[in-house]
């Protein structure tokens, strides 16, 4: 077994696998799609709208701006202690935009998100969430949790996951994996922690197994 | 050297036509012409009306027509003026009030006069009467319009309505044809002779023997044309063959002819004869008065109506018998009915003249009658208080309101498509025809050579209608009417020499010349006639919109005929002027164009460029291209793209797929959702539809941008891989991937409108909004929760969110019939619920509340819910190539395919769509997406023009991508390559608007039909699924006999029947007495009760009420 780093950047890595069954290789990149969790909005409350985007559409639009997560900090919410279905500061933050149009055409972005934590915040300032006409008000709490990809696709950090196989070698069990982040974890972490979830339900299943055999 | 010439490309001029005339420029156009000048006329012909008062009788003349500005009269009687807006919000009718001077005349001296209302017309959007005509495109955003609103539309009781453009054969003109009766071959030549809303057919038929007869409208025989001739004045045997023809060869065919009219030898005899005919059994003098008014106003109305135009129709009918026997004797073909030179089109100008001609008239009638039967009183204040108004108002309005025009024309007007921008720009582009569509007509159903450049030849629908229901292409301009007078003018001093003028050395090679089908003179040359008319219009001193055409004789001796029309309704395309092989568009003239200093119309004054027609089209050669002009040719195209229409225009490459591809496409560009108008937030439509992620469309064409798709666009550019997808694509289904819909993809939002308005009845009832109580006695109470939304004023709450059977607008309405009052009933007067609920299969969010009156000066609500359709499995999409299909499987991200790159496709389409149906066209648009996306900009895939597959390969291979346009791919759920390559590519796709959440429906049970108590049908109604007689056979092979009751009986419409065992007719219960009675046989009777379907029941009741006593024999089962 072998791996090399080929390429490393915030943004993405390349990797290079060697010795590892296609399967394995494979749930890894589907892992880093669909199984690493991140942070992004999900429940929105509306408390002012009077642009004319919808409330459902705003809420959809907020979801989908990548919010830089810090796994440490946070835990899912099904596995949060608190069992509130509200959450609890471990499982969610709050974000808060408040934005009007005085006298002129304001465009709100998501630099205008404040975050409850300061840490929680969008991965860049410029994206665009809604025009707003002059006098018209937006104010709105936003809740970020962590999810995962299989559930929503504002939950995939990664934006990319591919898995190759070089062209200069024509041996099995060797490929490349190459993630790009989305920019709420950098790709080091997503790689990583795709490894571990792997191998966490690799752990559990062997668990199961054992359980089946006393 | 090096020589750079910049390319020759006229596209701006045809821009330029577009932009400044709009894409409804055929409504307004016909419309203006009908409220300047027909109205008036119309008013002219009827003049005035005698009143027959006793002792003293008085005229009502007729003045001055004058329209008012749109406007609408309150309930309290106040007026004011409106704009559309208000109109399609408040259930208006955007009308303008028609006011005449009516002037008094006693023993023909002028006594009084005053303007008077005589009714409301109907407004057409955009056209010189509406408000919105006058303001710029920034004021019509400010007063809550579409900037690029085109108008041509009326707005009935706040519903849009289009008159859809109505083809029809030419009139005044002479179209001569053979036809077989049994064995006979008999030549006609048929004439629709018309005037503003009038028209009369003539026949002219040559028969085997020899004989030509005339076939009146107002005759029920055949006349000999000879009398008819006599008739019309020709006196003379001679004056009558050389009204026919100078040649002895054609003379000698009317032998036969003069024989048969010997009886008639003076034209008094004629006139007598024709008097026996049209009115057999009159006194004498009556008939010669028939007779002549047969002659003037059943005869060739067009070219006058007075004694003195008979000379001219004598002339007309000598020269449609020539045109005849020239085609017995073969010298000319049968006349082609499907070219388009003989046709016009009707639009709503035409339309609306006819209606209210007999509006006019009835009111007139009307008003008559009254002013007799008030007598002795006069002045203008009586005759004010005669009119009705309403009379011309509601035919008016009723006509374009239902399409209904009387005389069996229905499907004249049709409600305007808002389904996307393209469906109402092509919408008000459409012509109809009116052939039969139960008929074969299968000449008139296809395309004919002079549609080129004038009507689309792919967009067209399937089915019945095809080939009859048509779209103007976009080059095509529709000819306004010039005066008559002005052009003959013209063309006398042209040397054309009057029919009247007599000529000693008259020849038969003299070419005759017609002005709209009015034989007017002869001329030496007919060549150089219409060459030099030409000039002269080139030269802006004749109309632009004025035709001539010049018909050569194929054969030496047959006469050669110029026609120059200056009708309406005529089809005209633009085209360059070419002198010598070289166009009189310049370069230079291009440049300004581009620049803006000049505009198309500038160019046709200047005569560089013209407007022909079809039938002057066969003066024209006309060349393709710059580079295939020869000295030959007379005209270039300008840009040949534009022979498509508005739906045409949109497919790019559509010159590399196979035709009805075009076609199909052309249909579903028309239910594809987009971004439909800029004013949907304040829009009542009563459905309508909004993509939430409209883009512009990567590979486009350049009409795309010109008719303002791109700004107003109908679909999204996703990245598609042609490849098999777990049998999930098969037939024509699609495969999606869940990332792109959950990040938005083809997310439409579907408004409904709901409405509600307060009435008053008689008696001071009326309705009221209100949240209906339990316990105020409201019959028809739905149950507190379907009112929990309700705000104190009856109505929902914005935002609320509503699902099927909620109500919306809680109304309760006074009982339907008063019934007796009875003091000591316990229960008071109730009230009805006429609450509106929402439908019950859907669902939404309250999206917008409209509060205000009706014209009746009841309060109306108008609520607009709404509700976000998300792609799933059984949605519609289409690519712009006829491709359509179903959404089969939506796919987790990490489970599709991607490429080396890491793209993975939002949709994956089956290759089996492609071999049979050869979208080629498809493939290069794939193509050309990826470049575009590569390189950053739209791709041209204009008809003919496009960038070509070669340029887009190199652009691939530019940024690394293989020209094939095939890419390695892996298979997401096992990381394995794919053995072969996939065609991967970005493709334009539309999501119709055909959603499997207006279309799911199941029973099990439900509602029952009153009448016949078997299931409902439809879905609305919660209705059952019809088993059939098809699935009923099959369960009788199976011989499955407990199944077909079940279904048919017992499931559907069973019911006990009792019947007597005596007389066998239908007895009862009588729960009271405990016993069965039969009212026939009296008391002892036997009775015993049968199952049968309810439906039988009803037939035995049925034939019983028509005096028939159905017997049912009972038996005891053995």
């Amino acid at each position: 077994m072998k791996i090399e780093v080929l390429e490393k950047s915030d943004e993405k890595i390349r990797v290079h696998l060697g010795g590892v069954s296609r399967a394995y290789a494979n749930a890894i990149r589907r892992i880093a799609l669909s199984e690493v969790p991140c942070m992004a909005v999900d429940d929105v409350v509306i408390l002012e709208n009077s642009s004319v985007m919808y409330d459902e559409l705003l809420a959809h639009r907020l979801g989908l701006i990548p919010l830089k997560t810090d796994l440490s900090q946070y835990v899912l919410p099904e596995n949060c202690d608190c069992n509130n279905p509200l959450g609890c500061p471990k499982c969610r933050v709050l974000l808060v935009l408040d934005a009007e149009a005085k006298d002129s055409v304001k465009e709100v972005v998501s630099g205008d998100i404040r975050s409850e934590d300061g840490t929680t915040v969008p991965i860049s300032p410029s994206i665009p969430i809604v025009k707003l006409a002059p006098s018209q008000k937006v104010k709105v709490e936003a809740y970020a949790r962590l999810g995962r990809g299989k559930e929503h696709a504002k939950w995939r950090p990664a934006a990319i996951s591919i898995l190759t196989t070089p062209t200069e070698t024509d041996t099995e069990d060797d490929y490349i994996l190459e993630i790009e982040s989305v920019g709420s974890l950098p790709a080091s972490e997503i790689f990583v922690k795709a490894v571990e979830i792997l191998n966490e339900k690799l752990e559990s299943f062997t668990e199961k197994a054992r359980s089946l055999s006393k | 050297m090096e020589t750079t010439v910049a390319k020759y490309d006229p596209w701006p001029v045809l821009k330029s036509v577009l932009e400044s005339e709009g894409v409804a420029r055929q409504h307004l156009n016909s419309y203006n012409e009908f409220i300047e000048t027909g109205l008036q006329s119309i008013i002219d012909e009827v003049g005035g009306m005698e009143i027959e008062a006793l002792g003293n009788p008085y005229r009502v003349k007729f003045g001055q027509l004058t329209l008012g500005q749109p406007r609408v009269v309150e309930i309290d009687g106040s007026i004011s003026n409106i704009l559309p807006v208000e109109a399609r919000l408040r259930n208006l009718t955007y009308g303008a009030p028609i006011y005449l001077d009516m002037v008094i005349e006693e023993r023909g001296v002028p006594r009084e006069s005053q303007r008077q209302h005589i009714g409301d017309l109907p407004v057409m959007i955009k056209s010189n009467k509406c408000t919105l005509s006058r303001l710029s495109p920034e004021q019509l955003i400010e007063v809550g319009e579409d900037a690029n609103e085109s108008g041509g539309y009326f707005i009935i009781n706040g519903s849009e309505r289009v008159v859809v453009g109505l083809e029809d054969l030419s009139p005044n003109k002479v179209l001569v044809d053979k036809e077989t009766t049994g064995v006979n071959l008999v030549y006609k030549a048929k004439i629709y002779s018309s005037i503003v809303g009038y028209r009369a057919k003539l026949e002219i038929s040559l028969k085997v023997d020899g004989g030509i007869n005339v076939k009146l409208p107002s005759s029920p025989v055949d006349l000999p044309f000879v009398t008819v001739l006599r008739a019309l004045g020709l006196e003379t045997d001679k004056e009558i063959a050389d009204a026919v023809s100078l040649l002895p060869e054609i003379q000698d065919e009317l032998e036969v002819s003069f024989e048969k009219a010997s009886e008639a030898p003076t034209p008094q005899d004629a006139l007598t004869y024709i008097g026996n005919r049209v009115a057999h059994g009159m006194p004498d003098e009556f008939r010669i008065r028939k007779a002549e008014s047969v002659l003037d106003w059943g005869l060739l109305p067009h070219i006058g109506k007075h004694a003195e135009d008979r000379f001219d129709k004598a002339m007309f009918i000598g020269d449609a018998i020539n045109k005849l026997i020239e085609l017995k004797l073969g010298w000319v073909k049968p006349d082609d009915k499907d070219h388009y030179g003989n046709k016009m089109i009707k639009f709503a100008g035409q339309m609306i003249a006819d209606l209210f001609r007999t509006a006019f008239r009835n009111m007139v009638r009307d008003m008559k009658y009254q002013l007799e039967r008030t007598g002795q009183r006069r002045g203008v204040n009586v005759v004010g208080a005669a009119i009705r108004p309403g009379i011309i108002t509601d035919k008016l309005n009723n006509a374009i309101a239902t399409g209904n025009w009387g005389r069996g024309k229905v499907g004249v007007t049709q409600l305007l498509d808002r389904t996307n921008f393209l469906s109402t720009t092509s919408h008000l582009r459409r012509i109809q025809s009116p052939l039969s569509r139960s008929q074969p007509n299968f000449e008139a159903r296809d395309l004919h050579a002079t549609h080129f450049g004038r009507i689309c030849p792919t967009e067209t629908p399937e089915g019945s209608n095809c080939g009859l229901v048509k779209n103007l292409a976009l080059s095509a301009l529709i000819s306004v009417s010039v005066p008559k007078e002005e052009v003959i003018g013209q063309i006398t001093e042209l040397g054309v020499v009057s029919t009247r003028e007599h000529r000693e050395d008259q020849t038969a090679e003299e070419c005759k010349v017609f002005v709209d089908g009015w034989f007017i003179g002869y001329h030496k040359d007919g060549a150089k006639l219409a060459a030099d008319f030409r000039e002269r219009r080139r030269s802006a001193r004749i109309h632009p919109h004025v035709g001539i055409s010049y018909v050569a004789p194929e054969v030496t001796s047959a006469s050669s005929r110029a026609y120059v029309y200056t009708s309406s309704g005529r089809v005209l395309r633009p085209l360059i002027i070419v002198s010598e092989g070289k166009p009189l568009l310049t370069q230079e003239m291009i440049r300004k164009v581009i620049s803006g200093e000049k505009r198309w119309h500038e160019l046709l004054l200047e005569g560089a460029i013209e407007l022909i027609d079809a039938n002057e089209e066969e003066n024209a050669y006309v060349a393709i291209s710059l580079d295939s002009l020869s000295a030959d040719h007379t005209h270039l195209e300008i840009f040949t793209p534009a022979i498509l229409g508005v739906a045409g225009s949109v497919i790019p490459y559509p010159e590399h797929n196979q035709s009805p591809r075009n076609t199909y496409e052309s249909a579903m560009a028309k239910q594809s959702l987009g971004f439909s108008s800029p004013t949907f937030p304040l829009a009542t439509f009563v459905r309508e539809h909004l993509l939430v992620y409209p883009q512009a469309p990567l590979v486009t064409t350049r009409m795309t941008n010109l008719l303002k798709l791109d700004e107003r666009p109908t679909g999204q550019n996703c990245v598609i891989a042609v490849m098999s997808f777990e049998g999930y694509n098969i037939e024509d289904a699609i495969v999606m991937s869940r990332s792109s819909i959950e990040r938005g993809l083809s997310r439409s939002f579907f408004y409904r409108i709901y409405e509600s308005t307060a009435k008053q009845y008689l008696g001071g009832m009326k309705d009221t909004f209100e949240i209906p109580a339990a316990e105020d006695n409201v019959r028809g109470y739905r149950g507190e929760k379907y009112y929990r939304l309700l705000e104190p004023d009856g109505v929902i709450m914005h935002e609320a969110v509503v699902g099927g059977g909620d109500v919306i607008i809680g109304k309760t309405s006074p009982p339907r019939f008063m019934e007796e009052y009875r003091e000591f009933e316990v229960k008071g007067p109730y009230r009805r619920d006429t609450s509106s609920t929402v439908r019950p299969s859907e669902a939404g969010v309250v999206d917008s509340v409209f509060v205000t009156e009706s014209v009746e000066g009841g309060r109306m609500y108008k609520v607009r819910v709404r509700d976000m359709r998300i792609p799933e499995i059984g949605d519609k999409f289409a690519s712009r190539h006829g491709q359509k299909g179903v959404i089969g499987l939506v796919v987790n991200q990490e489970d599709m395919p991607y490429t080396e790159a890491g793209i993975v496709p939002d949709l994956i389409i089956n290759p089996h769509a492609f071999p049979s149906r050869m979208t080629a066209g498809q493939f290069i648009e794939s193509l050309a997406g990826k470049a575009a996306a590569l390189r950053g900009s739209q791709v041209d895939g204009t008809v003919f023009k496009g960038e070509t597959p070669d340029e887009l390969r190199n652009v691939l291979v530019k940024h690394g991508f293989s020209p094939t346009g095939r890419e390695v791919m892996y298979d997401g759920m096992t990381g394995r390559k794919y053995a072969v390559d996939v065609y991967i590519g970005v493709v334009y796709y539309q999501k119709l608007h055909h959603m499997v959440v207006d279309k799911m429906h199941a029973r099990a049970r439900g509602q029952v039909q009153m009448l016949t108590k078997q299931p409902t049908e439809g879905r609305a109604r919660g209705g059952g699924l019809r088993f059939g007689e098809m699935e009923r056979d099959c369960l009788i092979a199976y011989g499955a006999s407990m199944v077909l009751k079940d279904r048919l009986l017992d499931e559907a419409d069973r019911t006990e029947l009792h019947i007597c065992e005596n007389c066998g007719l239908i007895a009862y219960y009588d729960s009271k007495q405990h016993r069965y009675i039969c009212r026939i046989c009296g008391d002892p009777s036997k009775v015993s009760t049968v199952v049968v379907a309810y439906a039988f029941k009803l037939l035995l009741q049925e034939m019983t009420s028509l005096n028939i006593a159905p017997r049912v024999l009972v038996k005891a089962k053995v």
